[in-house]
């Protein structure tokens, strides 16, 4: 993957957050009337974020437009990028299956397929690992930290 | 000096209980074990390990956690010796001698020497941590608000043009940490920025779940991406003769020489913000080479090689504390964590901290020295332990970090909110890699940013409507030619950087 392209797309987004910024005021509410102001900072911030997503922007589109061959740094290897997408599928799924399912179930479904996401075929210690795990995890930080990981609420 | 030595004392005295010598132990044992399993760095364990130390005593969680930090950048020595798979970049001059070493039957040796280097590195520097903190934070006690506006302004330019892969990439990482600090209710104004009706974000990121998401989560990813690349299996073969398996006093004795030098340059690399463990060991294995009498042994299995790069890389553990704690400048990654356990333990990395927080700090101190004895102890005692920890397959760990990350995630607030916080900052994270932002510069902005607009907001206070007050002081000078000569000096390494890397391609290309 060219990465000049992703330069150009994410330096842009940066420097029209930024200016939105310092157009508008209506990105804080409330609070007491100071010398500077709640936006002075985040203001100063999005100047310098729009300075140097220039920087970045202009001489990566200026090579694009060229068609000059990619540096070393300016090519994203995109191999393995299938498993991240997976990967992330799992998390997301996982954070909405706990509330319901609780900790100790979805946990061991969740290591489980971590595990046979990365190439893991060795099934019955990974489905011990994944049981005994979360078993530890739960009793050491409901005893030891006073912390409750949620539990089944299916009724 | 005598209060010093009193303080330490009195700090030794503390930390010599039975709660802050289990956290040592306890440290000691997470660190080796995580820093020796590839793909694990030493961040990655303290973040993991970070929500346990909420709910113990200031002195037994960072020491704890300083335990971890020293063991686990010794445990990434222990994988690049044996199986060449250095987990950090720092290690991968120690993965050239000390592997070599492995595979003519010597890995007890070169074990053993990366870890009297370890240990000697870290202890000398942990002295020069003791003896100049304190005298430094005198120095800087007499900043005042304006001063320490431009001296976080000096933090800010050194951290973003010093780690970033382009000083402009550096700094914007340094603005975007800053941007995201300033979500949810102002402390000064109580105004809330940035929170778009979402009332979660009233009290903005926490900073746990963004921490490990951006620094510790991405690595994970980078594991799964590489999943078909074949596992490192370990096959260790030992010679017969038993001084092939240890270090001899007389090897010791010689590279003695190095050691200190070596500590020399990590001690004095790791006190500058930004340039981290990697400059250190690079330039005191060059330093090494340089001066030796068998410079041709480097890279083949040369204990010199070992001893300088492990001394000079965990030399940087003590002395990055230096601008941390005297100056609120967190150098690098693990500093800028380490601050926000400080932070979280209720006490500001600061030069008031000798003040404010001096049985602490010097029982921290004392911490420091006491984990460097127990480093020896456990890492010698079970070395074959630790190798075959080297050797554990991927796929039975990181679904494990995954879990110790959501869990620790969810510790904080005990708020399934946290862990959506973790995934979106985790693919954030990510993210940053590949455009070649900096994630430390990242999150050492979000941690700064508070104690810069709270200062910035009693400068002008104190100066009023007489704005050129701010630059009356001497200080407001200094940090804003400091800065200027930062980034000068950062765009003329990252230029000499350039040159040497075409010249190496020109030479490969016309020897092709």
């Amino acid at each position: 993957m060219n990465r000049r392209k992703i330069d150009v797309a994410f330096t842009s987004l940066l420097i029209i957050v930024s200016l939105v910024i310092l157009s508008s005021d209506k990105l804080v509410e409330g609070g007491m009337e100071t010398d500077l102001g709640s936006l002075f900072l985040p203001r100063i911030v999005a100047v310098f974020i729009i300075l140097f997503s220039v920087m970045i922007g202009i001489p990566s589109l200026a090579k694009l437009l060229k068609n000059a061959p990619l540096g070393g740094l300016e090519r994203i290897d995109t191999t393995g990028f299938l498993g991240i997408g997976i990967y992330i599928a799992i998390l997301v799924a996982y954070w909405a299956a706990i509330p319901h399912v609780g900790f100790l179930i979805a946990t061991p479904i969740a290591m489980f397929s971590i595990a046979v996401l990365l190439e893991g075929r060795n099934w019955p210690v990974m489905a011990a690992v994944s049981v005994l795990t979360p078993l530890a995890v739960y009793y050491g930080s409901s005893t030891f930290l006073r912390v409750f990981l949620p539990t089944w609420s299916l009724s | 000096m005598i209060d010093i030595l009193n303080n330490f004392f009195g700090g030794v005295a503390s930390v010599m209980a039975v709660g802050p010598i289990a956290g040592i132990i306890a440290g000691v044992c997470v660190g080796i074990f995580f820093g020796a399993i590839p793909g694990i760095s030493a961040i990655m364990a303290i973040a993991i390990i970070l929500p346990l130390t909420f709910y113990v005593d200031p002195i037994i969680g960072i020491t704890m956690l300083l335990a971890v930090y020293k063991a686990g950048i010794y445990g990434g020595s222990i994988s690049a010796i044996l199986i060449n798979t250095p987990g950090a970049a720092a290690s991968f001059l120690t993965a050239q001698d000390g592997h070599a070493l492995t595979k003519a039957g010597k890995a007890g040796k070169a074990l053993a020497m990366a870890l009297y280097a370890s240990v000697t590195g870290e202890a000398l520097a942990t002295l020069v941590l003791i003896f100049v903190a304190a005298p430094i934070s005198v120095i800087s006690l007499q900043a005042g608000p304006i001063e320490k506006v431009f001296l976080l302004i000096f933090a800010f330019t050194v951290v973003g043009s010093m780690t970033g892969e382009s000083i402009p990439r550096g700094i914007l990482s340094c603005c975007l940490g800053m941007l995201f600090a300033m979500v949810g209710m102002s402390s000064i104004t109580g105004a809330t920025r940035f929170t778009f009706g979402v009332p979660e974000l009233m009290s903005g990121f926490t900073f746990l779940p963004l921490l490990i998401g951006v620094l510790v989560m991405p690595e994970v990813i980078d594991a799964i991406k590489n999943r078909k690349m074949p596992h490192h299996d370990l096959v260790l073969s030992k010679s017969a003769n038993p001084d092939d398996n240890r270090v001899t006093w007389k090897e010791y004795r010689s590279v003695f020489g190095t050691l200190i030098k070596s500590t020399g340059i990590g001690t004095f690399i790791g006190a500058l913000p930004g340039l981290g463990s990697s400059a250190a060991a690079f330039l005191a294995y060059g330093e090494a080479k340089r001066t030796s009498k068998n410079p041709e042994e480097f890279g083949k299995g040369s204990l010199k090689g070992i001893a300088a790069a492990e001394s000079a890389n965990n030399a940087v553990c003590g002395s990055s504390m230096i601008p941390m704690l005297t100056l609120s400048i967190p150098g690098d990654d693990v500093t800028a964590l380490l601050m926000g356990a400080f932070l979280i333990h209720g006490i500001t990395p600061g030069p008031t901290i000798f003040y404010e927080h001096t049985d602490v700090i010097y029982a921290i101190f004392a911490g420091f020295l006491i984990t460097d004895l127990f480093l020896l102890i456990i890492a010698r005692a079970g070395f074959g332990f630790w190798t075959k920890i080297a050797s554990i397959q991927r796929y039975y760990i990181f679904p494990c970090v995954t879990v110790f990350a959501i869990a620790g995630a969810f510790t904080t607030n005990q708020d399934m909110y946290d862990v959506l916080i973790l995934i979106c900052f985790t693919v954030f994270g990510y993210g940053m890699r590949l455009v070649g932002l900096n994630p430390a510069a990242f999150i050492i902005g979000f941690i700064l940013t508070p104690l810069l607009e709270q200062n910035l907001d009693q400068a002008i206070a104190i100066v009023g409507t007489d704005y050129s007050m701010i630059a009356a002081s001497p200080f407001a000078w200094i940090f804003t030619a400091l800065s200027a000569f930062s980034v000068y000096s950062a765009m003329r390494m990252k230029k000499k950087g350039k040159k040497k890397a075409a010249a190496t391609q020109n030479a490969s290309e016309q020897a092709a």
